[in-house]
């Protein structure tokens, strides 16, 4: 036993696979302890926040400014307001009105805004303009106001006396503030989903339901096939007639669709995670009994096992004490299958919208199926979806990875 | 012999490879294309003479493709297959065709009158001028347009409109049971001349003089010729009837079936269209073809429309305007900025009457004024509502006809913006309502108090807003958890008054009505007349079950009073009760239609000051006075 | 032939009651859902009917037409009648479309979507396995893991990534439908073409699956193969490499062509993912669809034409099996 516990780590992908998934493993445990947030908490008003760094505006107005003089400063304003393809639509509208392309010279900031400002109209119909066009002129024009203005902004306060605007501050171009010196920042490394929830909390805590899902999942269904592969392999006759039949059934009948149909037919009321994976078990046992039946059916006629028979000890000692700890291994590897697999149906599930309630514990699947109801892929948002996908895949590959692994300490032939 | 095998296992494989790589024989798939008949229907109906003016008819779809230029794609009506093309029915489940409602879809079916949400008017389609009413208000008089006639090349006449009715009442259709409380019939005088008249009470004034002007854009003319047909061939039975495919209907409006399968749904326009005479529009609308894709989900619509592949949409585009700000696509809505579109409809979450606690108004009021609808508005529906702040609440929609018929000043101490959590706190502390034993939530009597909100699952915007419900029930102390049965459970259980108490449906989501002739009268009275109170298959309202005798004496009253200043008294007084005794609560507002269009191939859509006069309403070009917007779209590269 | 007859008559015989099981099976199970679609039926058709009767009346006349108010027994017998005369019944859902039409009319999209997907993805998965485990070395430490990684990807994960990198971002594939979204089903090039363009997305998305998990099958079983001891023995024997493999891989695909088989029968479930994505017509969605509305024929049939689908290619793939694998046929007689 501890032999063969030393073969299964000194093999390079099942140590790989494993170091995997006990990262994955530990993220879920130890980062709710660091990290106390309710991961179901909204706290963004407003969908699909990019991921970032969030400072109050508030609090780093009234924290120390330090002054730093940068000579790109100005130039990287400008650009974040006016962008090349921002000029070149400016030069396009100006011509249209009339002036020569000749006079327009798109690099010369000054020049071109004072142009534009002199000529603008914005209730001017220009032939062929759609209307998205005309609206895109007017919110440009919006946005330059001021552009390059080297004045600094005055903070005012509502006077509750005489209901005038005091000036309590002035904010000029020069002033930063030091990050760390901001009482209220919020780092959201994988911004907000559509409900306004962080997402990378969110992630954890769905990671470890579907793992939770998935492990239940996993050992129903290893359990009964277990149970079901050895009485119909060891008994044989017909024992192994009738399981065979009803493993035959359940082959023919498309188990994505009978989930379906069970998903669907106990109502949103009780489908909780936890019946979600049981769900799951009870249809998806099938291969392991083929599997486990075929590997006995080749041990029972094994001299051993003759012997026992011989011995006069009952089947259930038999079964449990010459059968079951050669194909152990094999029942192991069979179990992280499932288990992966579990989580996939779940994650298959979810995605259309029969999974577990959405409001008392986030699924991976129920991530994904929410990005993909208000659009994420759509409009760019890859935050919402991308890094549950990777997870997803990440546990499967792990648990593969070690399947492989196991699969290469015990048969040998396999080894590279 | 091995070899034998081998070569055997191969032919097999190469079958299988060749059978299942070849396309789908055309024939296949074309089956489901009908070839549409020639129209000849002379031999059932004597009465009419059908003049055998050829009808166009469509061959064989020899084109392979739309000419992308002469074809205007939607998407967001059409959801699932076409069924039938039969405008008695409510189960065609053929949006884009037999749509009636209060802004009715005229694109192939036709109104009398079309109803302009902007300036809540009727305009003239299939009548002549204005209709009017005698003086003791107790009928209608309209003429029909000469000009009118159907596809068949007959002329539409007065006796199609009675016909029309008559059939709605002897077969029971949605339109006349709706309105036959109302209507007491409809009489060709002349074959221009229709009379309508009215129901009246026991004091000889009309019942509901609302209602019946509004069946005139509400409900479509069919011919009499085709309804006489259609009941020889079912024998007069009505659910027969009313199921019929119909594809052999006659209708009178610009477009007509082309092509319909599991994928697309086409309309090809018909350039004898009686409109395009210089007494209606004066000529034919632009494009040639309406067609609209099946897209399985609103995601798969929103590609299509960010791709150009889609003109004009429907559906719920969250974060639309990220398409233009971001991406810089051609994609517009009528108002460019937040909320994006017109609001017309208030969705409501309504409370059980009979769940426990739900009767005391302190409970009532602290979950709806903890309520935070800032995150609704800018989570679930990414702003295309218009918020608390800027329309206050009340029963009318944010249309400025609605806004002004109530009296905002007298009613704005009774008004919430919502996120009240410490008010909420303070309501229930005031009511005796609190946490007794320690367990963070309230108790009423000793009872916790406990509720389950709920809407259909799938429809997303309605689930986010409810998660935001159950939370704000978190924050004053009342358990509120979240339950999302499907669509065929949850509209038997909320229609069904004997099953709904004991369901667990404490607070939850409905519709209202939107825009309409009848507004904002027709939604007050469906959301608080108990009329619909405690009533089985409860399609119309209420489902709450309150009950209100002064709110109920002022509804009946409103459709009788014609002194505005009586009017808007009366309005202000049902706000104030409404806003008083909360038996319900408006979570956001929603468009009467959603309404997105791209202008990579067609402009000239409708958006806010483009001019038209009367002004097009962002009714995705189809539905009420919307349509005119067909007749003004242009191509962007001619 | 003589243990053939036994084998033969074994397999036909299971084959047979599997078949009836299966069949009692479609039909009870739908059933057995909560609900009554009846009523949700009425309930759409009545919407607004203000009067009690008159939504009975209705109810009634719709319980008739479809026979639920009958006993189950009942039901059954006219249903076994119906099916036999290759009538489905009139579906629920989309009534008054009879459901043999709305299957004919999806289940092509589904048959060539998925049948190629998986016979390709079985051939190109089968085949890099195979050489994967005779040319060892460096394409295998390469394959394996890339295999491995691909072949577990969570097939919406799959649907969505190619959607948003192929469709939306570059561009090159169209995002949506089964043909182009101007043009209407006709005999011509044009739409041929239409048709295999919009076939690639999903398509791949499914192979590129299967291809990872057959690679994996097999490449153990031919390193199974390559090892033993026949093999050793032949190249000792100086007998040609090219004719061993013939005998390694005819070995190794033995049970490759059983997994081949149950793929059929994950076939609808697999495309449904797709076809939601993709917005690609097809039996997997229609199904979904009847279920959410409780549509009874539609789900009996639906399970009913899938469980033949595999029933059938079961058998046929073990008798193919009793002619190729003489092993089988001396199992039998243990």
């Amino acid at each position: 036993m501890k032999h063969t516990i030393q073969q299964v780590f000194r093999s390079g992908k099942f140590l790989f696979g494993f170091i995997v998934f006990m990262t994955l493993l530990l993220i879920t445990i130890v980062y709710p302890l660091i990290i106390r947030n309710a991961p179901l908490q909204i706290i963004g008003q407003g969908t699909f926040f990019p991921p970032g760094i969030y400072v109050n505006v508030y609090d780093s107005i009234g924290s120390p400014p330090y002054t730093l003089n940068l000579t790109d400063a100005a130039a990287n304003r400008i650009a974040s307001k006016l962008s090349n393809e921002d000029r070149l639509a400016m030069q396009e509208w100006l011509v249209a009105d009339g002036i020569s392309e000749s006079q327009i010279d798109i690099s010369d900031t000054k020049t071109l805004l004072d142009q534009w400002e002199n000529n603008y109209d914005p209730t001017l119909n220009i032939a062929g303009m759609t209307l998205a066009k005309k609206r895109y002129y007017q919110r440009l024009n919006a946005s330059l106001k001021g552009i390059l203005s080297t004045e600094g902004a005055i903070i005012a306060t509502n006077n509750p006396q005489t209901g005038a605007l005091d000036e309590t501050d002035t904010v000029t171009q020069s002033d930063y503030v030091n990050i760390n010196q901001v009482p209220n920042v919020r780092v959201l490394p994988l911004g907000t989903d559509n409900f306004g929830r962080d997402v990378l909390t969110e992630l954890v805590s769905a990671l470890a339901t579907s793992l939770k899902i998935g492990f239940v999942a996993g050992t129903v269904a290893t359990l009964i096939g277990l149970t079901l592969g050895l009485l119909a392999g060891y008994i044989g006759g017909l024992v192994d007639d009738i399981i065979m039949f009803i493993t035959n059934i359940f082959t023919i009948i498309p188990t994505f669709v009978l989930l379906i149909l069970i998903s669907y037919s106990i109502g949103q009321e009780h489908r909780g995670a936890f019946t979600i994976a049981v769900v799951i078990g009870l249809t998806s046992w099938v291969w392991t009994t083929r599997a486990v039946r075929a590997q006995v059916v080749s041990l029972r006629n094994r001299d051993h096992v003759n012997l026992s028979k011989l011995s006069g000890h009952s089947i259930v000692h038999i079964i449990v004490a010459d059968i079951l700890p050669y194909i152990a291994s094999y029942v192991v590897m069979a179990l992280i299958l499932q288990i992966s697999s579990g989580i996939l149906a779940e994650a298959g599930l979810s995605i259309l919208g029969l999974g577990p309630k959405t409001t008392e514990v986030p699924t991976l699947g129920l991530m994904m199926n929410w990005a993909m109801i208000y659009q994420a892929h759509v409009l760019g948002k890859w935050w919402a979806y991308f890094p549950v996908i990777v997870t997803i895949a990440l546990i499967t590959f792990s648990m593969n990875l070690m399947n492989t692994g196991l699969d290469q300490v015990f048969n040998p032939a396999l080894r590279d | 012999m091995k070899r034998l095998y081998f070569v055997i296992t191969m032919f097999m494989v190469m079958a299988m490879v060749l059978g299942a790589c070849a396309t789908p024989t055309p024939e296949t798939i074309i089956q489901t294309v009908e070839v549409p008949k020639e129209v000849i229907q002379t031999v059932e109906v004597p009465v009419e003479v059908i003049k055998t003016v050829e009808v166009q008819v469509t061959a064989e779809p020899s084109t392979e493709t739309f000419p992308r230029n002469e074809t205007l794609y939607f998407n967001g009506q059409q959801w699932g297959s076409v069924v039938c093309w039969n405008p008695y029915s409510s189960n065609c489940n053929n949006a884009m065709a037999i749509t009636a409602q209060d802004s009715s879809r005229v694109t192939m079916f036709e109104t009398p009158y079309l109803y302009n949400m902007l300036d809540g008017k009727v305009y003239p389609l299939l009548a002549n001028g204005d209709y009017t009413w005698n003086d003791a208000h107790t009928e209608i008089t309209f003429k029909i347009k000469p000009a009118a006639h159907w596809s068949d090349g007959t002329p539409v006449t007065a006796d199609d409109v009675a016909y029309t009715w008559a059939s709605n009442i002897k077969y029971e259709t949605n339109a006349g049971v709706n309105y036959k409380d109302y209507i007491d019939s409809i009489t060709a005088v002349d074959p221009q001349t229709v009379l309508v008249k009215s129901k009246l009470d026991a004091n000889g004034k009309t019942v509901n003089p609302l209602m019946v002007a509004a069946y005139l854009s509400s409900n479509y003319v069919i011919q009499k010729a085709w309804t006489q047909t259609l009941e020889a061939r079912t024998g007069g039975d009505a659910t027969a009837f009313k199921a019929d495919a119909a594809e052999d209907v006659v209708w009178s409006g610009p477009y007509h079936k082309f092509f319909a399968d599991d994928t697309k749904v086409v309309y090809v326009r018909d350039d004898n269209y009686w409109g395009q005479d210089a007494s209606m529009w004066g000529k034919l609308p632009a494009p040639k073809y309406l067609a609209h894709v099946i897209y399985k989900d609103n995601a798969a619509g929103s590609v299509a429309l960010a791709q150009g592949e889609v003109d004009v949409s429907q559906q719920f585009n969250s974060n639309v305007q990220i398409l233009w700000l971001n991406y810089g696509l051609p994609v517009s809505t009528y108002l460019p900025d937040p909320p994006y579109g017109i609001g017309a409809s208030l969705p409501t979450a309504f409370y059980n009457q009979k769940s426990y606690g739900l009767d005391q108004l302190a409970v009532r009021k602290a979950i709806a004024i903890a309520v935070d609808y800032d995150t609704i508005i800018a989570n679930a529906m990414t702003n295309q509502s218009a918020t608390f702040a800027q329309v206050p609440r009340s029963l009318m929609n944010p249309t400025p006809g609605e806004q002004a018929l109530y009296d905002h000043a007298a009613v704005a101490d009774l008004q919430w913006t919502g996120k009240d959590i410490e008010g909420a706190k303070k309501l229930l502390d005031d009511a005796g309502i609190k946490d007794t034993d320690g367990d963070g939530w309230r108790e009423y009597n000793g009872k916790k108090l406990s509720y389950v909100a709920t809407c259909p699952n799938g429809w997303s915007d309605w689930q986010a807003a409810i998660e935001v419900v159950a939370a704000a029930g978190k924050d004053i102390g009342i358990e509120i958890t979240t339950n999302y049965p499907e669509w065929a459970v949850y509209q038997t259980v909320v229609t069904d008054w004997q099953a709904l108490p004991d369901t667990g449906y404490d607070i939850f989501m409905m519709w209202s009505d939107g825009a309409g002739p009848t507004q904002p009268w027709g939604r007050i009275r469906h959301l608080i007349s108990s009329e619909f109170a405690e009533t089985q298959n409860n399609w119309n309202g209420n489902w709450g079950g309150y009950k209100n005798p002064a709110a109920d004496e002022i509804i009946q009253a409103i459709p009788g009073e014609t002194d505005p200043a009586k009017l808007k008294a009366a309005y202000t007084d049902l706000v104030k009760i409404y806003l008083t005794d909360i038996p319900s609560f408006t979570l956001m507002y929603r468009p009467q239609s959603f309404h997105a269009v791209n202008e990579s191939v067609w402009t000239g859509f409708p958006h806010q000051d483009d001019g038209t006069n009367p002004p097009v309403p962002p009714l995705d070009l189809t539905d009420g006075w919307s349509i005119a917007g067909l007749y003004n779209l242009t191509l962007v590269n001619p | 032939m003589k243990g053939y007859r036994k084998y033969f008559l074994n397999k036909m015989v299971w084959f047979l009651i599997t078949l009836v099981c299966a069949f009692i099976l479609n039909f009870i199970l739908p059933r057995l859902m909560p609900g009554d679609p009846v009523a949700v039926i009425t309930q759409r058709v009545t919407q607004g009917m203000q009067s009690q009767s008159g939504v009975q009346a209705v109810y009634n006349q719709y319980a008739e037409l479809f026979g639920t108010k009958k006993p189950m027994l009942e039901q059954f017998i006219l249903y076994m009648k119906n099916v036999a005369q290759g009538n489905f019944g009139i579906s629920f859902s989309q009534y008054p479309r009879p459901v043999a039409d709305i299957i004919a009319s999806s289940i092509w999209w589904t048959v060539c979507l998925q049948f190629p997907a998986i016979i390709v993805g079985w051939l190109i998965g089968n085949t890099l396995g195979a050489l994967a485990a005779y040319l060892k070395k460096g394409f295998d430490k390469v394959l394996m893991p890339v295999s491995i990684f691909v072949s577990n990807f969570p097939a919406f994960g799959m649907a969505v990534i190619l959607l948003v990198i192929f469709g939306v971002g570059l561009k090159w594939f169209p995002t949506s439908g089964g043909y182009g979204f101007d043009m209407i089903p006709n005999v011509s090039w044009k739409f041929m073409w239409s048709v295999i363009v919009h076939y690639q997305l999903p398509f791949w998305s499914i192979v590129l699956i299967a291809i990872g998990g057959q690679a994996i099958g097999m490449r153990s079983m031919s390193i199974y193969e390559l090892n033993a001891d026949y093999v050793k023995y032949s190249r000792f024997m100086g007998i040609k490499d090219r004719k061993i493999i013939g005998y390694v891989f005819r070995n190794a695909m033995l049970p490759q062509v059983t997994g081949l088989a149950l793929s059929i029968g994950t076939m609808v479930g697999g495309a449904l993912v797709a076809e939601i994505i993709f917005s690609y017509p097809g039996l997997g969605f229609t199904m979904l669809n009847g279920v959410m509305g409780q549509d009874y024929p539609l789900i009996s049939a639906a399970t009913l034409i899938v469980t033949l689908m595999v029933l059938s290619a079961t058998f046929l793939i073990e008798i193919l099996y009793g002619f190729i694998d003489p092993r089988i046929k001396a199992a039998q007689s243990d």
